[in-house]
């Protein structure tokens, strides 16, 4: 019986380590973009600056004789022009302590007891 | 006699290593790809950069060397809108903010600034503040927006006359 030859068996499992390697590096960059696009559209939607600001001009707010007033310039134009649900109140009197703030986009929602110092 | 046996083996080795080089050479290469979820990074400078020149236009002046109350943005909203007075100062201060830089850069960004105030009857109407140049709807722009509370409403584009609180809105894009 002639004895087979497996001399190039090493070189062929060689092959396909190589290819292996070469197909998940592929896999590798083909997700990437995935992961940048996720990436990215989260960042974009969440409203960083639109919480900041509605903070400071609530903090703003309080000190202000027309409170009452403003809570309603603030509901309103920021549900008409930013589709944002906002609704805050704060202890009455002449030094407010707490203001309780909820904002809600309709993708992010932020609540918050804010504590003055 | 020496022992070669192994050399074809130490050939493909070297053949596999380099190949494997050259893919993490393409692969660390391959970032500089500008993708489309890479656009986010220049949309969200131009916000920041809007958003931290409406902050700053609404930063009152040191009282001990002006006697002006209320912050630049203040004024201007409280003041009728539509007189170029106006206009120029709010596209002054605007402009300069924006464009600052390292270079004497023309200016390349656009913008579109309008406030909003609420009505009596609780609806909402935009006004125009200044825009460098008309909206066409082909541009690809930001929203960078600012609450402002101003005392002094008598005579300006809003309804009510009392102290309230507008929305500053301003789109802008790059030419």
């Amino acid at each position: 019986m002639a004895r087979l030859n497996d001399d190039a068996q090493w070189i062929i499992l060689m092959g396909f380590i190589v290819s292996f390697s070469f197909f998940f590096l592929a896999l590798v960059i083909n997700q990437s973009t995935i992961v940048g696009q996720t990436t990215a559209e989260s960042v974009i939607e969440f409203p960083k600056n639109d919480i900041r600001d509605i903070r400071e001009v609530i903090g703003e707010s309080v000190k202000s004789d027309q409170i009452a007033n403003i809570n309603k310039d603030i509901t309103f134009i920021s549900m008409q022009r930013k589709s944002a649900l906002v609704w805050y109140e704060n202890d009455t009197g002449t030094n407010p302590t707490n203001i309780e703030i909820h904002y809600n986009n309709g993708v992010t929602s932020y609540n918050e007891t804010w504590t003055l110092p | 006699m020496i022992n070669s046996d192994g050399q074809l083996y130490t050939i493909e080795g070297f053949a596999a290593a380099l190949i494997m080089l050259i893919t993490a050479y393409l692969v660390v290469n391959a970032t500089s790809v500008y993708t489309a979820g890479d656009t986010h990074i220049n949309d969200m400078q131009l916000e920041a950069l809007g958003t931290d020149a409406l902050k700053m236009m609404d930063v009152a002046p040191n009282n001990t060397i002006s006697t002006i109350s209320g912050t630049p943005l203040q004024q201007i909203l409280s003041a009728t809108p539509v007189t170029p007075v106006n206009k120029a100062k709010f596209d002054e201060e605007f402009s300069t903010i924006l464009h600052q830089g390292a270079f004497q850069n023309p200016n390349t960004i656009h913008y579109n600034a309008t406030f909003t105030c609420r009505n009596s009857d609780n609806s909402t109407t935009p006004n125009l503040i200044n825009s460098t140049r008309d909206l066409t709807g082909g541009e690809h722009s930001v929203r960078a927006t600012k609450w402002v509370i101003i005392k002094d409403t008598n005579g300006n584009a809003c309804d009510r006359d009392e102290e309230q609180a507008v929305l500053v809105e301003v789109l802008l894009w790059r030419d």
